[in-house]
């Protein structure tokens, strides 16, 4: 007893009460379990209309159908939908897009939650080329098998293609942080439903 | 509308502080003393400090009518300040029995009754005991999930708001035989036993909750949140589903506190060092804009006439432009985040003038 750190202790371990034991999911919002398989369905048609040259209402649908609870997979499949469809719109149509779809109905939520999608984008590296690969790459990637665990489990979007799409993300934020403030930046850190 | 009446007390942040019914003297933490101002003329003086916490103090409340003050701090106790013969105040300490910090403290408008939030997701409700010339603490406990960052009070006095960090507000009854009248039977319920939850309502993003706050008919509950959202409950009767729950999302930074003026105006101050405006009733409410909005264009526009000459004659000295002070200082009154916001005058049609205090070490009587 005398050479263990007391302070090291985590006592809420051992009371029944306590934070440490209770599911901490029950605070979260409830959201509607998504299935992979209707991910990539409600992609497939979000494609359709962006093919189709609808590029905002193939924005507006991916955003306003975000599947917060869809697993890692069905999340990072719909991160790269919404990614192409942000690196096909011009830059000149950015700030109209947005206009429209801040002053339209639920449009605070909906630019909220194209913020989570920036920041998520922002976090991938390069998203468009690599988001789906990675998913399935990280399962088979063990620490032993490549020895390179940290170049492996990070891409930093490295080449011109990565940065193209970096820049992309980067004007987006600009154009919506000029329009909703830094209250959707906060509220992306804030919220519990992730994309 | 009169220019704010600012008060700068020391460079540390105010945790809380609070006025006495006739506006004399100021209540104000620093560190773990609480120090009690005196008005002089326009100014505040030191009077007094009150010494007994050991860690930082994090509430303090002036009951309007008996005088009494309490503070409650991070060393997990609460004292209740008792003014003597002699000028000295007496503290008695009250054990609240928990095991984390003591957040935020608030008596009811009864003044029989005070409600400690803490860390260790217990609301303390203490009231004195004649018999045993004690304070006596009893728990709220359920359904809360993690610290309560705020409480406020009903006006029967029986019904409590609580912000806590795991996103929800809730109403609770805090009746205590003996102590309490039974309540008139409200919106939020007609037989309310100890912690019987009234309301419980979470925000959109499940982001911590600052401050709440009942409107002055008790009818309407208000709530800030850390996603920079406020949000008002209209609740349609006890085990019904509220009638309204509107919530407001800004493109300001998040808010601390907020203060209902009248039923249909709330006022909203916090991480942007602004005091904002909402207004609107059940059918829906929008910011209107800030208590600091008059003279600033006038501020902007003397910085702005300077001549290039001492644009470039400041930049050869100093390594930049502009004249020195300005651009280390907020364009707002509050030179930091504002932690609290409370009334400071009231009249009949509603509170005229509010007191904010925040981690600059100001504290800024406003007009509304």
């Amino acid at each position: 007893m005398a050479n263990i750190n007391w302070r090291t202790i985590n006592i809420d371990a051992l009371e029944a009460e306590s934070s440490y034991n209770f599911d901490l999911s029950t605070l979260t919002p409830a959201v509607q379990p998504v299935s992979t398989a209707d991910v990539q369905a409600l992609s497939g048609q979000i494609r359709q209309l962006s093919r189709g040259g609808d590029n905002e209402g193939a924005l507006r649908g991916a955003l306003e159908n975000a599947p917060f609870g869809a697993d890692e997979q069905g999340k990072s499949i719909h991160l790269s939908v919404v990614t192409e469809i942000l690196q096909n719109i011009r830059q000149a149509e950015m700030t109209p897009i947005l206009q429209r779809m801040y002053q339209s109905e639920n449009g605070s939520e909906v630019c909220d939650t194209l913020m989570k999608y920036l920041y998520k984008g922002m976090a991938q590296g390069a998203p468009s080329a690599n988001a789906t690969t990675n998913a399935t790459n990280a399962r088979n990637v063990t620490p032993q098998a490549t020895g390179f665990t940290q170049a492996g489990g990070r891409n930093f979007g490295g080449g011109e293609g990565g940065g193209q799409a970096m820049s992309v993300l980067l004007s987006w934020h600009e154009k919506l942080v000029e329009m909703v403030g830094p209250g959707s930046i906060v509220r992306v850190m804030s919220d519990r439903r992730t994309v | 509308m009169a220019a704010p009446e600012v008060h700068h007390l020391f460079h540390a942040p105010i945790a809380d502080h609070s006025f006495s019914a006739d506006r004399n003297t100021l209540a104000v933490t620093h560190s773990n003393t609480l120090e009690l101002y005196k008005r002089n003329g326009n100014a505040f003086r030191l009077q007094d400090e009150l010494r007994g916490h050991d860690k930082t103090i994090t509430g303090v409340d002036i009951a309007p009518r008996s005088g009494r003050i309490v503070t409650c701090s991070q060393d997990r106790n609460a004292y209740v300040w008792e003014p003597s013969s002699t000028g000295q105040w007496k503290p008695t300490l009250v054990l609240l029995r928990i095991n984390r910090a003591a957040t935020c403290v608030r008596w009811s408008p009864s003044e029989t009754k005070f409600a400690v939030g803490s860390g260790a997701r217990i609301i303390a409700i203490c009231y004195f005991e004649e018999e045993n010339d004690w304070w006596i603490s009893k728990h709220l406990r359920k359904p809360l999930r993690s610290t309560v960052n705020c409480v406020a009070w009903h006006p029967n006095s029986v019904l409590l708001a609580a912000g806590s960090a795991d996103g929800h507000a809730r109403v609770f009854s805090s009746f205590i035989k003996g102590v309490d009248d039974r309540p008139e039977p409200s919106v939020w319920g007609e037989r309310l036993p100890f912690n019987t939850v009234c309301g419980e309502y979470l925000n959109p993003t499940a982001g911590w909750v600052h401050g709440v706050g009942f409107s002055p008919s008790g009818n309407a509950l208000a709530f800030c949140s850390h996603d920079s959202t406020i949000t008002v409950v209209y609740p349609s009767g006890p085990e019904q589903p509220p009638q309204a729950v509107i919530s407001v999302a800004t493109q300001l930074l998040p808010f601390a506190d907020l203060l209902w003026i009248s039923e249909s105006e709330i006022l909203c101050a916090g991480y942007d060092c602004e005091v904002y405006r909402f207004s609107g009733q059940a059918s829906g409410w929008q910011l209107t804009g800030s208590l600091e909005a008059a003279g600033k264009a006038g501020a902007a526009g003397v910085q702005r006439e300077e001549s290039a000459l001492n644009h470039f004659r400041s930049l050869d000295l100093k390594g930049r432009s502009g004249t020195g002070a300005d651009d280390t200082k907020l364009r707002t009154v509050h030179q930091n985040t504002i932690n609290t916001l409370r009334s400071y005058e009231e009249s009949g049609a509603g509170v005229r003038k509010v007191s904010t205090g925040g981690v600059d070490g100001r504290v800024v009587v406003w007009t509304v």
